[in-house]
């Protein structure tokens, strides 16, 4: 018998209680989205990747064989749904200035977050998708080398020394960034 | 300013995690002292995982977890790989196409085009048969004018898929 509060959860989904999924949903949607958004960097599209990988989830719910968290299972369908996304979407650009963006902060702090979060992304864009999925599960700092692997598709080794060059690349695209910024103030 | 080898920067990112050992970690600590650009590329780096750290977890929707059990029964489709821009290449072929064999048929190409298939002459050398095949007539023209008009069916599905939809989609999405 587990222990796993997912897997009892889970249990009781089986059991045909499905109103249950509401509270695994509130659960990890933060991580599904943000997975999703750095991806994809398009808050729209992310939203509806990220909603189309909790309904994948929920029809394959008795396939997950619980060998590894629920957690893990969920975010490489996130993680595959927003790839695939990503390559039907790849010629429809859209700007990371016009992505809507909702807080909850006083306006002076907002403001100064947007801008943070602005000059992220655009560095964030400069990688490939797999880095920026790679980097993304690194800092939600949930998630164990072996478990980064395992949602990326990739071997432990390769997703390490990806997720090292990715984050000294993004340092390097932060820092263009930021001068290009300083010198067109 | 000086370049850092990939070396010292990986160094410098165990560092910042932790995972150096303390020899390496003393090493390194000596290089920062002796070494201003070493020490702003640290900055430099401690300056991304910061902004990343605070920066990083997204907010979805507050309507997420309700649009989620609205959709519950309907299985997401597999996003295809046709694209708008494939779609319109397509489409300009496909109209294209049909063009040129609606002017041919206009001007009369395919009026002589006609005839029939004897199947008695078609030479079936496994087969014992007893009695006479039929003969199928061929009408060239009529055949032309069944293709374009699947062309045109064909036409009008691309028109959906690669213009009509995205651009609707497109347009619930700014209306959200």
């Amino acid at each position: 018998m587990t222990n796993d509060p997912d897997h009892i959860l889970i249990d009781q989904l089986l059991a045909g209680d499905r109103e249950v999924y509401a509270v695994l949903v509130n659960k990890y949607k933060s991580y599904a989205f943000t997975i999703a958004q750095k991806i994809l960097q398009n808050r729209p599209e992310a939203e509806e990747a990220a909603q189309d990988a909790f309904i994948k989830a929920f029809h394959h719910l008795a396939s997950f064989n619980r060998e590894s968290k629920f957690s893990t299972w969920l975010y490489r369908i996130v993680f595959n749904t927003a790839i695939s996304y990503r390559r039907k979407n790849r010629q429809q650009f859209q700007s990371i200035e016009t992505t809507i963006i909702e807080y909850d902060q006083d306006a002076d702090g907002m403001l100064e977050k947007i801008d943070k979060k602005k000059y992220l992304n655009q560095a964030m864009l400069k990688l490939s998708e797999a880095d920026r999925g790679a980097l993304t599960l690194f800092y939600l700092e949930e998630f164990s080398l072996e478990e980064i692997a395992e949602i990326t598709g990739m071997q432990a080794n390769t997703a390490k020394v990806r997720i090292h060059r990715a984050r000294l690349r993004l340092a390097d695209e932060l820092k263009n960034i930021l001068n290009h910024e300083a010198l067109t103030l | 300013m000086k370049k850092i080898s990939q070396e010292l920067d990986t160094e410098l990112l165990l560092y910042l995690d932790g995972q150096l050992k303390d020899t390496a970690r003393e090493k390194i600590v000596l290089a920062l002292q002796q070494d201003e650009a070493l020490r702003q590329r640290l900055t430099q780096l401690e300056a991304m995982e910061s902004s990343v750290k605070n920066n990083f977890l997204e907010i979805p929707s507050k309507n997420f977890t309700h649009l989620v059990m609205q959709k519950l029964d309907q299985y997401p489709a597999q996003p295809s790989s046709f694209n708008m821009l494939n779609g319109i290449w397509l489409l300009i072929g496909v109209l294209l196409m049909s063009a040129i064999a609606t002017v041919l048929v206009s001007s009369g190409v395919f009026d002589q085009a006609t005839g029939t298939l004897d199947l008695n002459t078609v030479k079936l050398p496994s087969l014992n048969l007893k009695r006479t095949l039929p003969s199928i007539p061929i009408d060239g023209k009529l055949i032309i004018n069944i293709t374009i008009l699947l062309n045109l069916g064909l036409c009008w599905l691309v028109f959906d898929r690669a213009i009509l939809k995205p651009l609707f989609r497109r347009r619930l999405q700014i209306g959200r």
